[in-house]
């Protein structure tokens, strides 16, 4: 038998992610959609009240351009912190994938495709409750907000996997979760535009990938100059590229020895 | 020995993790359609070498080590090798919330089987490991004896050439164990090489063709399981209850073709070529507390490693 073609061994570590994942499927949904809602009601309704407007934008609508995208963030850090943590060291799921004829790079591409996978599909649904109820227009172009809801994921996940490549105990997640995803969901102007920030803070959030991704779907639905928009394409599209490559190299050196 | 037939070899591999040297220096020949042991205690390195053969962690490429498998080196082409290779590990890892038959679909992507082919393959699996009518049963149900069978069809879905089994039948009840050996054989039958890894001498001696034993990381013996017995040990073992060296000496007095292994407080074993010697022992002793059998691979496992733990059991 010969060595499947890359992109076969790339599907087959999705697939059966897809797969267990899907076995669970309504529970697993649970947070990501339910909890962005959760906060539009809270936070949306609640501020609304006394907050008319937000960079020229209702400020509910200001929330539901941003939402669809943090819930792709915690969807893909929940996924690729605790979820791979529990496959590499409670499951043994790499040692069973490792004994096909798949390598390091095949699994791992195969598993940021698959947190960017839930990201789209949860930033969608998140995107579509909120058409329904009217928040977000309808046009063609509220179909940019999954894909940004890919790209957000498949950064952070990258971001995670070199985050639990460090760590000795599970436990040790927390610092990652409410270090570094809270912030990042907290001041990526999802809630609150960062144009007014100190300019040094400024700097500091433009680390950000989510960022980034929602400045981009800001774009969509208000001027936005057109430089900025091709820089956080090379943002996203750079820090892709250097994150997961460096993620795929920490997998390879814990997992193979 | 055949070159033509050799198809998985190893010069000088060696094996270190941080600071601990796992494998220091093995070389092993296996041939075709064989089934080859690597015995030994906890922590001799058996489960090391064997994911050394299919690539699974990178030996050391610092020594003069060479490794062939099938004519690929694991070093290079891991997945070359993987693809014609079936692995059973010693521990669960089948995915606890999909059933039997997602399992072996799952597993069956990785090597881009096709679905309506690989249909029919797990139902011959399933058959030969009879475990049919548990096809849609979640695995977090299965007993030990059902996940250890399940592994083992598992492995074969790719229709390897080779197949690595690490402890195949470790904590499982006697006729589960007796069963897994008939697979064994009818798959060396098949043409199928098959490297496996115990510390069971009776599973050595039942199914292996030839054994290699091992201890910290190095080779100590190896052979045919029967040639070992009769070039090493003697062929008839006496255990007797722990008793003073004086009241051994005793017993031992006229006996000269016996050697004897005594340890304070321990059972005394004293082994003969004279199944006679050791009953003329056994005879003067005031009560039947004794045990006087054919000497097996344990006893020679025992006398190469040593009765006691080393650090690393």
């Amino acid at each position: 038998m010969n060595v499947p073609h890359k992109t076969i061994r790339i599907y087959s570590s999705w697939y059966r992610h897809l797969k267990v994942y899907s076995k669970n499927f309504f529970s697993n949904c649970f947070p990501p959609i339910i909890e962005p809602l959760i906060f539009m009601i809270g936070i949306g309704l609640g501020l609304s009240q006394y907050i008319k407007s937000m960079d020229n934008l209702p400020y509910i609508q200001f929330l539901a351009i941003g939402l669809p995208l943090a819930s792709a963030l915690f969807t893909a850090a929940f996924e690729c912190s605790y979820g791979t943590y529990i496959r590499l060291e409670y499951n043994k799921v790499y040692d069973y994938m490792l004994s096909g004829p798949l390598n390091i790079d095949d699994i791992f591409i195969g598993e940021i495709i698959w947190a960017g996978t839930k990201g789209l599909l949860f930033s969608a649904i998140v995107a579509l409750i909120f058409l329904v109820f009217g928040v977000l227009p309808l046009n063609f172009e509220i179909l940019i907000i999954p894909v940004l809801g890919f790209v957000t994921s498949i950064m952070v996940a990258s971001v995670s996997l070199i985050f639990i490549s460090f760590i000795k105990n599970i436990n040790q997640i927390n610092f990652f979760i409410t270090g570094v995803i809270s912030p990042m969901f907290m001041f990526s102007g999802t809630v609150f535009p960062l144009g007014n920030l100190p300019p040094p803070i400024q700097w500091v959030i433009n680390i950000f990938p989510l960022a980034h991704t929602v400045q981009l779907a800001r774009a969509i639905y208000g001027p936005y100059p057109i430089h900025s928009i091709i820089l956080d394409i090379i943002y996203c599209i750079g820090f892709t590229l250097i994150f997961s490559y460096i993620a795929i190299q920490r997998m390879k050196k814990i997992i193979i020895k | 020995m055949n070159n033509d037939k050799i198809v998985i070899s190893g010069t000088d591999i060696h094996k270190s993790y941080d600071n601990f040297k796992a494998v220091k220096g093995i070389n092993f020949e296996v041939e075709k359609a064989t089934c080859f042991g690597f015995l030994g205690p906890n922590g001799a390195g058996k489960t090391t070498l064997m994911k050394l053969i299919y690539g699974r962690i990178n030996r050391d490429l610092n020594s003069s080590g060479k490794m062939s498998v099938f004519g690929y080196d694991p070093a290079h082409n891991p997945c070359d090798i993987k693809a014609i290779t079936g692995v059973a590990p010693q521990d669960n890892n089948l995915d606890a919330d999909l059933n039997v038959l997602e399992n072996l679909m799952t597993y069956s992507k990785f090597f881009g089987l096709r679905k309506n082919a690989v249909k029919q393959k797990i139902n011959e699996l399933l058959d030969f490991m009879q475990l049919t009518e548990k096809a849609n049963k979640k695995c977090i149900a299965l007993s030990g004896g059902m996940v250890r069978r399940l592994l083992i069809a598992r492995c074969l879905i790719n229709n390897p050439k080779l197949i690595i089994l690490d402890e195949p039948t470790v904590g499982l009840d006697p006729q589960v164990r007796q069963i897994i050996w008939q697979k064994i054989r009818q798959l060396k039958k098949e043409g199928i090489t098959i490297l496996l890894t115990t510390h069971y001498m009776d599973e050595a001696y039942q199914i292996c063709d030839k054994i290699i034993i091992m201890d910290k990381g190095k080779k100590i013996i190896e052979g045919k399981p029967k040639n070992l017995l009769r070039e090493n040990i003697d062929r008839f073992v006496l255990e007797l209850p722990p008793l003073s060296k004086n009241k051994l000496d005793e017993y031992l007095k006229d006996s000269k073709d016996v050697n004897f292994e005594y340890d304070q407080d321990q059972p005394v074993y004293c082994y003969s070529e004279s199944f006679k010697s050791l009953q003329n022992i056994a005879n003067k002793l005031s009560n039947d507390d004794y045990v006087l059998r054919n000497s097996n691979l344990e006893d020679l496992f025992i006398k190469l490693t040593g009765r006691r733990l080393n650090e690393n059991q």
